[in-house]
């Protein structure tokens, strides 16, 4: 149960998010569920997740190392719901949950990770809990590792699903607020 | 939202619908989502508004000491989130 009520599929008539929906339940990430509770307002809805779809899947940065850092996020925004999704994409691409655990996890010595996809990983982490540490410095060892198209889609990935999971965790009665 | 999200439950949703239509509560709830998740990422790149609040076109470095300020943990705040 929702707080706000999904649509049902079939009050879903437009044929532009009916087909954002389709993508979304292909990849996994969202399921139908939060396209449903989004579809109340359709042009937000369409705009979200195109942006979610987009960032997720598309642009220069490994989308495995993404959906690691999607499953992070979640947990420190405290979302069961985008914190149980898992992209179909990346699962066929060979990641599999013990490095999804690690990378959410203690990451630092793990050497199924690279120098900098550490980075990403701490880049991850240190934004919602440790701003400050996010500095010139930070960015500075960032840019050794990655374009800065690739630092900015990262942030910019960060930021947005870190956003929606905020949103996603206040939808629906969890441990924290039945 | 961003710093008592335990707060947002039934009666709290119960309540916004005396004044708000489903659509609009979703419009509200994506839109707090998206600056909460964006604004502590644009803190991080220490970019500030190009003009002072009278209107003067002003350096980056002024804009700093105008508008400036740290972006701040939520966790280190009164908020309580995750884990």
């Amino acid at each position: 149960m929702t707080f706000v009520k999904p649509l049902l599929p079939e009050e879903i008539r437009d044929p532009e998010l009916q087909e954002l929906i389709r993508r979304c339940e292909a990849l996994g990430v969202p399921d139908a569920l939060f396209p449903r509770v989004l579809a109340r307002a359709p042009g937000h809805a369409k705009a979200l997740l195109r942006a979610l779809l987009h960032s997720h899947v598309e642009g220069a940065v490994d989308h495995r190392l993404k959906e690691i850092i999607r499953v992070r996020l979640a947990r420190t925004a405290g979302d069961p719901y985008f914190a149980g999704l898992r992209s179909a994409r990346a699962r066929q691409a060979g990641l599999d949950e013990s490095t999804i655990e690690a990378g959410a996890g203690s990451f630092e010595n793990d050497p199924r990770f690279t120098t900098a996809e550490k980075w990403a990983l701490r880049y991850a982490r240190e934004m919602y809990l440790n701003p400050e540490k996010v500095d010139a410095a930070f960015y500075a060892e960032g840019k050794t590792h990655y374009s800065e198209a690739q630092i900015m889609e990262l942030g910019a990935f960060i930021a947005f699903h870190y956003g929606m999971q905020a949103f996603a965790r206040t939808l629906a009665p969890g441990p924290h607020n039945a | 939202m961003a710093l008592n999200p335990d707060q947002i439950d039934a009666a709290f949703h119960g309540e916004l619908r005396r004044h708000y239509s489903e659509e609009e509560i979703v419009e509200l709830g994506a839109f707090i989502g998206f600056n909460i998740g964006y604004h502590t990422f644009f803190g991080t790149l220490k970019f500030y508004p190009m003009f002072s609040p009278d209107g003067r076109l002003v350096s980056q470095e002024e804009s700093a000491r105008i508008y400036g300020g740290a972006p701040a943990s939520l966790e280190k705040g009164k908020g309580k989130r995750g884990k």
